[in-house]
């Protein structure tokens, strides 16, 4: 309060700042609630009026999304998403506990190798990493998308775990040693445990980065019973037509888990985020 | 594994690029630097690099400039705590979502006859302005660039945020001594503070822009008439739409060699921040 | 010796049963991976495979955007389908001249298959003497008209020439209506326009020859003529039509906010499907009208859609029996009732048997000389790849008609230099 008498201007300032505040909420907010409300219309009432409250909540709408492809293309990102993120924690905290607690020739350029990894856009490699996929008979299945996604995810897996090891104690390896344990089940017991924090970052990440992941999954899986999440979306626009309706609904769906994952878990998000800075 | 995935798809892709090859049929003909040659020639070549070049000058400006902005705002004492939290997830929550989800909402939004978009600006009397946003070439870039604002500003923020919190409560201590304004504080600590920070955003940005795919793909597919075209488009129609595999690896070789130069940068600063 | 023999003889029996059990697993591409073609073609292979327990169909499916670009990335791989869905014309030659595509003109000609067939519908999947696939759907395109908004506009005939036509649209929106809905986000749609005048402006060996890749030249002047048409047309658009889908502007036109539309035949079903009864009792049919130009006037834009055989497929035998059951009379029958389409079986219904509006439509077809194929499917990718980007830029009126034949030569140029 002390603050306030003392400069008269500061207290316009927290209001407009405020306002200025709530009126960008609106702006973030407002456009899904359009398309939530517009979701639970019958297709005429939405081309008839987009703007007012649904005479009557069509719930069916939902349904009719779900049925049409989308539990499905959810079981595809859920099958998916949980075999890459199992293999890019297993082998990313391997690897990079490797490298932060053990000397051996030629680590620094693994090291290395491995992060320049986070260098290179999936995108550029989208021709040759398709004709590898046929060649190898795994075009049009899933472990197209899981080995791709495991490759494209390591560096970044590695990076993040790897000064996180470096960041904490040796002292509790060398006791649990010397209590008899083997460096795996150091590494099992000791390590895996205390990184928890670590873990769920990079499961986290790996988890929206799966779940919205497009390129690939448009290009390396060719039927519709096998598509993910985006993708299946995107066809939605295609194979529905008009009925729009249905294809909000499939919006909502879609976003939703992303949505309860980050509210459960937001500390793991930010950190995740931030720690890796990289971009879609 | 790695190797097999990442590196040996960048080595093939110079390799592809020098030769005339269709996904379906088994034959390939060696044509030289013809494929870059032609890339040259190409003037969707040109609309999509300026597309990349726009959005990525559009994103650095509004995304960490203002990003920056709402960053300090949220740190400073204009807000509540709680409400600082709020603001930070909802702002956050975006970048998010699927891009599919987003450019399919915006899709809608944009929609000249029942789109969120126009029916405001039917609302506050601007009814002058009502277009089709995604059809019309004149807007439809910016439109596609306007989505990517909203939904990527508030993850910026955070990054930036996150920077903010590192800095030394101290500095911030001796400056109220002396009396500075919040405005002052702003540009002589806080700025300098998360300068690392600042520009490992401007360069994630960057790539970003670089990697545009998905955003074109949903809402506009390049169109009309090719005004919205971009690298990441413009590789795959080659590609996978007109059957030159070869020509597609050429520009994806350019957009490599892009975002590779980009992510240098990126690495050099990150590792500064972090020693 | 006897002994002999009854041990070969089991041996055999053994061998022949052994081979009878081994099921052979066929995959099948088709594109409509929608809620009401998706469930009914699944059923049909439930019952192909119940008539043929040696035989199992996996089925997947892509949707029409995406098929056009997936189609070519899955022939090149080792998955590529048993039999497949395609669009005759330059789509399937090209896929022809690379050899993915199993000749079967023996097997047409030798049981008589052939015969089942409406000749004109077969046709199109010949390519140079050989047959290469059979229809599934017959397909054409022709106005819908809202006769309550023909009424009160005053328009009292339904146009027959060029200048009718156009003086009806003028009639309808000087009564406040709406003339033509057109959405044109996807330019397949302004490409069966500038198809049908094209074939009606150009002289029909100078139009033949052009398709051809390998010899077009898109000289003919017939060609800038079809264009002006078009423009003609374009005041009397319903608005932004390049931002628009077909089926967005389709959904207008069934609930009367315009009062003509250049639609397939195919979508007729949509109309008992999806149209308010009001249009449902007032709607009606007209061929494109004649233009007076040199081409043939009796000719009808669209062209059949139908299935082939990959050329690499280890199971010739097998798929050949899929597809003669898939575009089969039996099917046929079931695929009118079920999902309105027809395909190209000789006498497939009696009059009693269908709807009005599918009669009609059948009879127009039957009627016309010969089909004219779509615009985009006719074309090498990357004449239309070229075509589509002007044609669009036309409908928002960036670019003249001369230009846009000056850009579609020199890309036809380029493509003629690689045959």
């Amino acid at each position: 309060m002390k603050s306030y008498r003392r400069r008269p201007g500061r207290l316009l300032g927290v209001t407009l700042t405020n306002a200025f505040m709530w009126l960008l909420v609106i702006i973030v907010v407002y456009p899904i609630i359009w398309i939530f409300i517009n979701s639970l219309k019958s297709n005429s009432e939405l081309f008839l009026n987009s703007f007012g409250l649904p005479s009557k909540a069509m719930f069916s709408n939902y349904i009719d999304a779900w049925n049409q492809g989308l539990s499905s293309y959810f079981m595809n990102s859920i099958i998916v998403g949980a075999v890459s993120i199992f293999f890019t924690i297993a082998l990313g905290s391997l690897c990079a506990y490797g490298i932060a607690r053990f000397e051996f020739k030629g680590k620094n350029f693994i090291f290395y190798l491995i992060l320049g990894g986070l260098l290179l856009s999936p995108q550029a490699s989208l021709v040759p990493l398709f004709r590898m996929l046929d060649f190898l008979k795994l075009y049009n299945t899933y472990w197209a998308l899981i080995l791709t996604y495991i490759a494209y995810r390591l560096p970044f897996a590695v990076f993040l775990m790897h000064s996180y090891f470096l960041s904490f104690p040796k002292e509790l390896e060398d006791s649990a040693r010397i209590d008899g344990c083997g460096t795996f089940t150091t590494f099992t017991r000791i390590v895996l445990p205390i990184s928890r924090p670590i873990v769920a970052s990079v499961a986290i990440m790996t988890a929206i980065f799966v779940w919205n992941e497009f390129i690939f999954a448009l290009v390396f899986v060719e039927d519709a019973k096998m598509y993910t999440i985006p993708v299946g979306l995107a066809n939605f626009k295609d194979a529905l037509n008009t009925n729009w309706t249905a294809i909000l609904a499939g919006i909502i769906i879609a976003s939703i888990p992303i949505i309860v994952l980050y509210m459960l878990l937001s500390k793991s998000f930010i950190s995740g985020l931030t720690e890796g800075s990289v971009k879609g | 594994m790695i190797l097999v995935f990442v590196y040996l798809p960048i080595v093939q892709n110079f390799y592809f690029s020098l030769f005339k090859m269709s996904s379906y049929s088994p034959t390939k003909q060696f044509v030289g630097l013809a494929n870059y040659r032609m890339i040259f020639e190409d003037d969707v070549f040109y609309i999509s690099l300026k597309n990349n070049t726009l959005y990525a000058v559009i994103s650095v400006i509004c995304q960490v400039g203002f990003g920056m902005l709402l960053a300090i705002i949220l740190e400073g004492s204009f807000i509540g705590r709680k409400l600082k939290v709020f603001f930070r997830n909802v702002y956050f929550m975006p970048s998010l979502l699927s891009v599919t989800a987003v450019g399919l909402m915006f899709y809608f939004i944009y929609n000249p006859n029942i789109g969120l978009l126009n029916g405001i600006l039917e609302l506050i009397g601007l009814g002058d302005l009502k277009t089709a946003w995604l059809g019309n070439p004149k807007t439809a870039i910016y439109a596609v660039i306007a989505m990517s604002q909203w939904q990527y500003t508030g993850y910026i923020m955070v990054l930036l945020l996150v920077a903010i919190q590192k800095i030394p409560h101290e500095q911030y201590e001796a400056a109220e001594i002396d009396g500075a304004s919040s405005f002052n504080k702003a540009i002589h600590i806080t700025i300098p503070g998360i300068r690392d920070m600042i520009v490992v955003c401007t360069v994630i940005t960057v790539i970003g822009a670089f990697k545009l795919f998905t955003e074109i793909y949903v809402m506009t597919q390049g169109g009309p008439y090719n005004s919205t075209q971009v690298l990441g488009t413009f590789m795959y129609r080659a590609a996978f739409a007109y059957d030159e595999m070869g020509y597609g690896s050429a520009i994806a070789v350019i957009i490599f060699a892009i975002t590779f130069l980009a992510s240098l940068v990126q690495i050099r600063f990150a590792y500064k921040g972090n020693n | 010796m006897r002994r002999g023999l009854l041990i070969l003889i089991v041996f055999a029996t053994l061998i022949s049963t052994f081979l009878v059990a081994e099921q052979v697993e066929l995959k099948f591409l088709h594109r409509w991976p929608d809620p009401i073609n998706q469930p009914f073609l699944e059923n049909v292979v439930k019952d192909f495979e119940a008539l043929n327990p040696d035989i199992k169909v996996n089925i997947q499916a892509i949707s029409n955007d995406p098929f056009k670009e997936k189609i070519k990335i899955v022939l090149g791989t080792s998955e590529a389908p048993d039999v497949f869905f395609t669009w005759p014309g330059e789509f399937t030659n090209r896929f022809i001249r690379a050899g993915r595509i199993m000749d079967i003109t023996d097997a047409l000609v030798e049981t008589g298959w052939i015969d089942d067939f409406v000749y004109s519908q077969l046709e199109p999947f010949m390519y140079e003497g050989r047959f290469y696939g059979t229809p599934y759907r017959i397909d054409a395109k022709v106005f819908m008209y809202n006769r309550l908004l023909f009424e009160k506009a005053g328009v009292d005939f339904v146009p027959e020439t060029w200048e009718e036509f156009l003086v009806a649209c003028e009639k309808l929106k000087k009564a406040g209506i709406t003339p033509i809905a057109f959405g044109n986000e996807q330019p397949w749609a302004i490409s069966h326009y500038i198809g049908t005048l094209n074939q009606k402006s150009v002289p029909e060996d100078v139009w033949l020859k052009d398709l051809d890749p390998a010899k077009g030249t898109w000289d003919h002047p017939g060609y800038v003529e079809a264009l002006k048409m078009f423009t003609q047309l374009i005041p009397y658009f319903s608005q932004f039509p390049n931002a628009i889908k077909h089926a967005e502007a389709r959904a207008n036109f069934f609930a009367g906010g315009s009062a003509m539309m250049y639609v397939e035949i195919v979508e007729i079903p949509y109309v008992y499907r999806d149209a308010p009864v009001e249009f449902q009792e007032n709607w009606g049919m007209f061929v494109f009208p004649n233009t007076g130009g040199p081409g043939n006037q009796n000719y009808l834009t669209g062209y059949p859609e139908g299935f082939v055989i990959s050329a690499d497929t280890k199971y010739p035998e097998q798929s050949l029996r899929f597809l003669k059951y898939l575009t089969g009379r039996e099917v046929g029958r079931r695929e009118y009732a079920e999902v309105g389409y027809l395909n190209g079986i000789k006498n497939l219904f009696d009059e009693d048997e269908v709807d009005p509006g599918t009669w009609d439509a059948v009879q127009l077809v039957m009627k016309a000389e010969a089909m004219a194929n779509w615009l985009d499917s006719s074309l090498h990718a990357r004449i239309w790849d070229v075509y589509s980007v002007q044609l669009q830029m036309l409908v928002d009126g960036v670019t003249t008609p001369e230009k846009v034949m000056q850009e579609v030569r020199k890309a036809a140029d380029r493509v003629r230099a690689e045959f």
